[in-house]
């Protein structure tokens, strides 16, 4: 009996392939127009999903807790002499003054991100280079770039460069390392240079950093110690790595959440569409399942019948829409919804973004596109599978 | 393997205002192994009588049995399972689909039965040949004669092997040379055992040799 | 977060869903008002193809049920990332009151479709159609079900909220990261396995029993019936308690659902799959029992019995020889 059902439903799947095939233009149709839709949805889900995973990487080389300071609600650099009020809690590491920001070179329109460390904590940083070596103390202008920023700045086999200040004066540098292409996700765009040569470049006043990036001994003691920290220097910002971690991953899931309301306009229309054509049958399609039903189908083979039709298109448009919108975001980095999702660029300038698509996402898309196809399709099909057998005598 | 109607009354859309009274208490009786007629006009009731004895829909009021089970009261599911157990029905307009190949067509009410697809070609190769259409099977419906889809029409009512054979007006679409040759065919079928119930108004057919009685119908009722 | 994605794709098919059972309780209602199987009026004719919608609709919604129940602990995991304090899916279920209600009234949801559909697909193999006013009875009763469900998964959704880095100064963030946050307190490891095995070997024996014996008394169906939802139940506990913890080799963290993930090769999926088939057949063998006197009804019912005595007994055995493993590899080997 087991066998006869299974066998029942293979050809009921049979059947069901070659009725869509013999009506190509109308399936066809709707399969592409719902294969658009799906890879709409699912451009969003991968899309943010490689950003929150691109977000990870690079934030687990970020330091425990980073202290900014904040006056009328806007960053501004703090003295690191303040280091020294810090010096009483227990359980802190290391604490290292950056110069971390980002400096536009007018000249070629790159982005890059300036990062300025104490020489003695550059030659403890665990960075690797493919050649060179890292800048010394008391050597200024010794930078480590990496190699697309060597290729935006045109160096060729040329060791010295001039970045603008603000004040339109030159300061120039000198190549002495390359950074591994590894690490290119943290490292494409930085150009690492000892302190003072940043602060010279930004114009900081002499012992200015912008922020202290704070390591400690114990993870698990990191909110303590930012509990400490907040109690001593009430005007700072404290940023713990796993609270950057979980913004980053609430505001981009709000974003496409966003966007996905948007689409789900979209989506909405499509399964009017589909409602609209499966309800609305040809003469032929009518005389058709009325034959059917007079030669011995019931009710619930032609439900069936139409149930594997729509899993036919549904597959075909998950699976095409699923692809087109893996090459959307792996090869041309979501191009299309980077208007929506701005602001990732804080991030990073430049992202290649990798979509690590799990089950999860699979299933997520699966279920804000194909279940509403599916429960549009049901009535229509209901209405079709009533056709009285007699019509046709 | 008999076919029993008693006080049988049809009516059509009950409870609407467009009512109609197809039957009107038509009581009859068809023995196993004959060839029977139904003669009447058109819209005198004998498609509507064909279709109850055929299991496609139940009566409003009345007995009725085939093969020895009660259909008058059965609802619509059970009444279609029992359809494709004891009856083959051939209609006036063949209706195959015509994009499918003639052996498709034939085997289409194995489908639901859940017969594989080298099972439904064994089942079908039989009547291929017997009504010599063999050479037609994977040509599409479509694309043949209208003496071979009356062949293809009767191949397909006896793919499941059913003890009873219908017909509504089968002779309608065909001249008088092909109405001969189906004649020829279901004679030898009622030879083989087929119970045979014909609804027609040509004389070829009601005329036929072969035909037991002849059951005239006027206005939904019995003539006598 | 409902404007989250997993959280709208959650609403939608909760949405879905509803339409499902709302135009099925429509045709519940017409039958239940209407159906006289002794006319052929144009009514009851409609009525007896809405049937056919009515219960195609209900196997669409326990297949949603079951996506949407997935999809519910996959997106806790993920929210697990934004909120404050939460570690794994269990956190997120405990972020607020409504998690672990809701996510209940999934699984219990499965149950309720899937009894439907035994009901359904007795009822329609007789031809007096015996159990139509208490299958749709029951159908009705499902609506409310569902909009509870609905609700309390908005308002879950709704007062979840993620941990975002505000602008103001020297604020501090948020709660502190637990590491062992449990769904349940300890108990004994070896009375809860004890207890596990036995009602798993006294389902064992009523499964070989049913296979062997004809029939079964109604209080001992009723029995029977009791010992498969307190085998549920206890399932999930050992599951939580001591499977999980022994699969994770981590033995402060004991979560039912992380065993779903790719690190542990997905070995909850068929852990779940099979306690779940196991349960509902075990459950459609009792509710069969007492369909047995119905007209038309005997052989149906026979047949159905003979399939689910089987598959239970099965699927139980797959079910006790996933879960333990880790646990007696653990016992036995170091």
């Amino acid at each position: 009996m087991q066998t006869s059902f299974i066998q029942k439903h293979l050809n009921i799947l049979d059947y069901a392939l070659s009725s869509l095939l013999r009506r190509k233009l109308k399936n066809g149709g709707i399969a592409l127009i719902f294969s658009l839709v799906i890879f709409l949805l699912a451009s969003f889900q991968f899309l943010t999903q490689s950003l929150e995973t691109t977000a990870e990487k690079v934030l687990v080389f970020a330091p425990d807790i980073t202290l900014q300071r904040l006056s009328a609600g806007r960053q501004v650099s703090l003295p690191d002499s303040s280091i020294g009020s810090l010096a009483g809690i227990f359980g802190i590491r290391q604490i290292i003054p950056r110069v971390w920001g980002y400096h536009f070179d007018e000249k070629n329109g790159a982005n890059y991100t300036i990062l300025g460390l104490p020489a003695d904590s550059i030659q403890k940083a665990e960075v690797s280079l493919s050649h060179g070596r890292l800048p010394q103390k008391k050597k200024p202008g010794e930078v480590v770039i990496s190699s697309s920023v060597r290729a935006s700045l045109e160096l060729g086999e040329r060791k010295s460069f001039t970045l603008f200040r603000s004040d339109l004066s030159q300061a120039s540098f000198t190549v002495v390392g390359i950074f591994t292409d590894n690490t290119d996700i943290l490292t494409g765009d930085t150009i690492l240079m000892n302190l003072q040569d940043a602060r010279d470049l930004f114009r900081l006043g002499d012992g200015m950093v912008t922020d202290l990036a704070v390591s400690v001994t114990n993870p698990a003691e990191t909110d303590t110690i930012a509990a400490k920290i907040s109690g001593i220097m009430p005007d700072t910002r404290i940023l713990t790595n796993s609270q950057i971690r979980k913004t980053y991953r609430t505001v981009f899931g709000w974003r496409s959440g966003f966007g996905s309301v948007c689409l789900l306009t979209a989506l909405a229309s499509f399964v009017i569409l589909a409602w609209d054509k499966a309800s609305g049958l040809s003469q032929e399609e009518k005389r058709e399942i009325a034959i059917l039903k007079f030669l011995g189908f019931q009710i619930n083979d032609i439900l069936a019948l139409r149930f594997w039709e729509s899993i036919a298109v549904a597959c075909v448009s998950f699976l095409l829409g699923l692809t087109l919108a893996y090459i959307h975001v792996a090869f041309f980095e979501g191009s299309l919804f980077t208007p929506i999702l701005l602001g990732w660029s804080v991030l990073r300038p430049s992202l290649n973004l990798d979509p690590a698509v799990t089950f999860a996402d699979l299933l997520l898309v699966f279920s804000y596109s194909v279940l509403p196809y599916l429960a549009a399709t049901i009535i229509p099909a209901w209405r079709s599978a009533v056709i009285r057998a007699e019509t046709i005598i | 393997m008999n076919i029993e109607l008693e006080n049988v009354c049809k009516i059509y859309n009950q409870g609407k205002a467009n009512e109609v009274k197809a039957l009107d208490a038509v009581s009859l009786s068809v023995e196993p192994q004959t060839m029977v007629c139904l003669r009447g006009a058109s819209g005198s009731g004998k498609s509507t009588l064909l279709s109850i004895i055929g299991c496609v829909f139940p009566p409003t009021s009345g007995k009725a049995s085939v093969a020895g089970k009660q259909i008058s009261r059965l609802p619509a599911r059970f009444l279609g399972l029992y359809r494709r157990q004891v009856i083959g029905f051939i209609f006036q307009k063949f209706n195959v689909l015509p994009e499918l190949s003639v052996l498709d067509n034939i085997t289409l009410p194995l489908l639901p039965l859940g017969i594989s697809p080298a099972a439904r070609r064994l089942r079908a190769e039989p009547l291929l040949d017997k009504l010599s259409i063999s050479h037609r099977r994977n040509f599409p419906a479509g694309e043949i004669s209208g003496g071979e889809l009356q062949r293809v029409a009767i191949a397909r009512a006896l793919i499941n092997d059913p003890p009873f054979l219908l017909a509504d007006e089968p002779t309608a679409h065909l001249d008088s040379k092909l109405s001969l040759e189906f004649m020829e065919i279901v004679s030898d079928l009622k030879a083989s055992g087929k119970t045979i119930v014909i609804a027609s108004h040509d004389p070829l057919v009601t005329d036929h040799r072969n035909v037991d009685s002849v059951i005239d119908i006027h206005d939904g009722c019995i003539a006598h | 977060m409902l404007f989250n994605t997993w959280g709208l794709a959650l609403s939608i098919i909760s949405l879905c869903a509803l339409f499902l059972i709302a135009t099925a309780s429509r045709t519940a209602i017409r039958v239940l008002r209407f159906w006289d199987p002794n006319s052929d009026s144009s009514t009851q004719i409609e009525l007896e193809s809405e049937i056919w919608l009515s219960s195609t609709l209900v196997m669409y919604g326990l297949g949603f049920q079951i996506i949407s129940l997935l999809l519910f602990v996959l997106a806790a995991d993920h929210f697990s990332g934004m909120i404050i304090g939460a570690m794994c899916a269990t956190g997120s279920f405990l972020a607020n009151s409504y998690g672990i209600p809701v996510l209940l009234i999934k699984i219990a949801g499965v149950f309720i479709y899937g009894i439907w559909i035994i009901l359904h697909q007795l009822d329609i193999q007789s031809e007096h159609y015996p159990l139509i006013k208490i299958k749709y009875w029951y159908l009705v009763a499902i609506l409310p079900y569902l909009l509870l469900e609905i609700i309390l998964q908005t308002r879950y959704l709704a007062e979840l909220s993620p941990e975002i880095i505000t602008s103001c100064c020297a604020v501090f963030f948020g709660g502190k990261e637990q590491l062992g946050q449990n769904l349940l307190g300890t108990y004994s490891t070896t009375g809860l396995m004890a207890g596990f095995y036995s009602v798993a070997a006294v389902l064992c024996g009523l499964c070989l029993y049913q296979l062997s014996a004809k029939k079964l008394s109604a209080p001992i169906n009723i029995g029977a019936g009791l010992t498969w939802i307190l085998f549920f139940i206890l399932s999930l506990v050992v599951i939580t308690v001591v499977v999980s913890s022994y699969i994770y080799a981590m033995p402060y963290h004991h979560c039912p659902f992380c065993i779903l993930k790719a690190e542990y090769h997905g070995l909850g999926y068929p852990i779940f799959l099979t306690l779940f088939l196991a349960v509902f057949s075990g459950i459609s063998h009792i509710i069969a029992g007492f369909c047995n006197n119905l007209p038309g009804l005997a052989a149906p019912v026979r047949k159905l019995q003979t399939l689910s005595a089987r598959c239970a007994l099965a699927m139980l055995c797959i079910f006790v020889l996933l879960s333990s493993y880790h646990f007696w590899a653990y016992i036995l080997f170091t």
